[in-house]
């Protein structure tokens, strides 16, 4: 049931494209990918590891072999991530002007004018406050 | 010492058994910012220093079991920090798929702007059972393989992250060695570099 939730929500974000209201976090992400393959990663990655993609390589390798469901959420899986870490690297962009309005005197780096846009999200444009929330900052 | 240093540990202590891929895990996000962030304090132990340390632990008390801990790991007692487990398979440094989510979670951690910019050592560490520097190469490799599916798969900045392995000379609880809460991974907050 679980699976299926996982899978249908995957295939809602992937169809509703970057206008999504929601994106989801890599624990959410690689979670589909340990419950839909993890007995076939068992089975034939046994010296593959998460680094490098070496799972996700393993496992295109060996296509034919793989349960369906995996193969289809291998890419679900990828495209997950790719979504999220896009919309980190939006974010600081599309709020440049709440930072330039709202933080000033902050220091630039190490996510201090992102914290300071989180403290201030009353005040906070809707799209930067969008774009954090897609990044998973909240 | 050793009390004192368990009792400095972060409270939030973690059992992510996941069981099989539709076990629940308790673990959230929230909980690992919660731990890791705030309250930094100025500490100028290098990962390369502790590490050395670690090996230096065996040379100076041989055997089976150390009676002592390493001296410099008492510098980090009191930073912020998070005990995790993450399964790998036996003798061997690759994560288990069950471990996925946890690593993921850390990731949605660390990418937060909590905890941007800030330092964590990867520390993995082993129970007593078997010959200590093997315990110690053992948990080196771990603690470089769950730093490598951080940096890779989920593109937290390298230069943040550093994988130190302690294998059986920090257990987390001494008085059984053996058990299964030794087995960890924990991830300590040095602070902004």
């Amino acid at each position: 049931m679980k699976r299926l939730i996982f899978a249908l929500m995957a295939t809602l974000l992937l169809a509703s494209g970057p206008a999504a209201a929601q994106t989801v976090g890599f624990a959410e992400a690689i979670k589909i990918l340990s419950a839909s393959c993890g007995a076939d990663i068992e089975k034939y990655c046994k010296s593959a590891t998460l680094a490098n993609n070496g799972i996700g390589q393993c496992l295109a390798q060996n296509e034919a072999k793989v349960s369906q469901k995996c193969n289809a959420d291998r890419a679900v899986v990828a495209s997950l991530i790719q979504e999220r870490l896009a919309a980190q690297a939006a974010a600081p962009k599309i709020c440049t002007n709440d930072a330039r309005r709202l933080c000033k005197g902050v220091k630039e780096g190490a996510g201090h004018v992102l914290r300071c846009l989180l403290k201030a999200q009353r005040s906070v444009g809707e799209k930067c406050n969008t774009a954090i929330d897609l990044a998973g900052y909240r | 010492m050793k009390k004192l240093l368990l009792a400095g540990l972060s409270a939030a202590v973690m059992t992510a058994a996941v069981v099989g891929s539709s076990a629940q895990t308790q673990l959230n996000r929230n909980e690992i910012i919660n731990s890791l962030q705030g309250a930094q304090q100025k500490v100028d132990v290098s990962a390369d220093a502790l590490q050395k340390a670690a090996f230096e632990n065996i040379q100076k008390y041989p055997g089976a079991n150390s009676p002592q801990g390493v001296p410099l790991w008492d510098k980090l007692a009191s930073l912020r920090q998070f005990n995790i487990e993450i399964t790998f398979d036996f003798d061997s440094a690759r994560i288990k798929p069950e471990s996925y989510e946890t690593v993921g979670l850390i990731a949605d951690a660390l990418h937060t702007p909590y905890l941007q910019g800030q330092t964590f050592f990867i520390v993995g560490h082993t129970d007593a059972k078997g010959d200590r520097e093997y315990n110690l190469e053992l948990s080196i490799r771990r603690a470089k393989a769950v730093r490598e599916a951080l940096v890779t798969t989920f593109q937290v900045p390298s230069q943040y992250l550093f994988a130190v392995g302690m294998g059986e000379e920090q257990l987390r609880e001494p008085s059984k060695p053996d058990a299964a809460i030794n087995r960890r991974v924990q991830l300590i907050n040095v602070g902004y570099r």
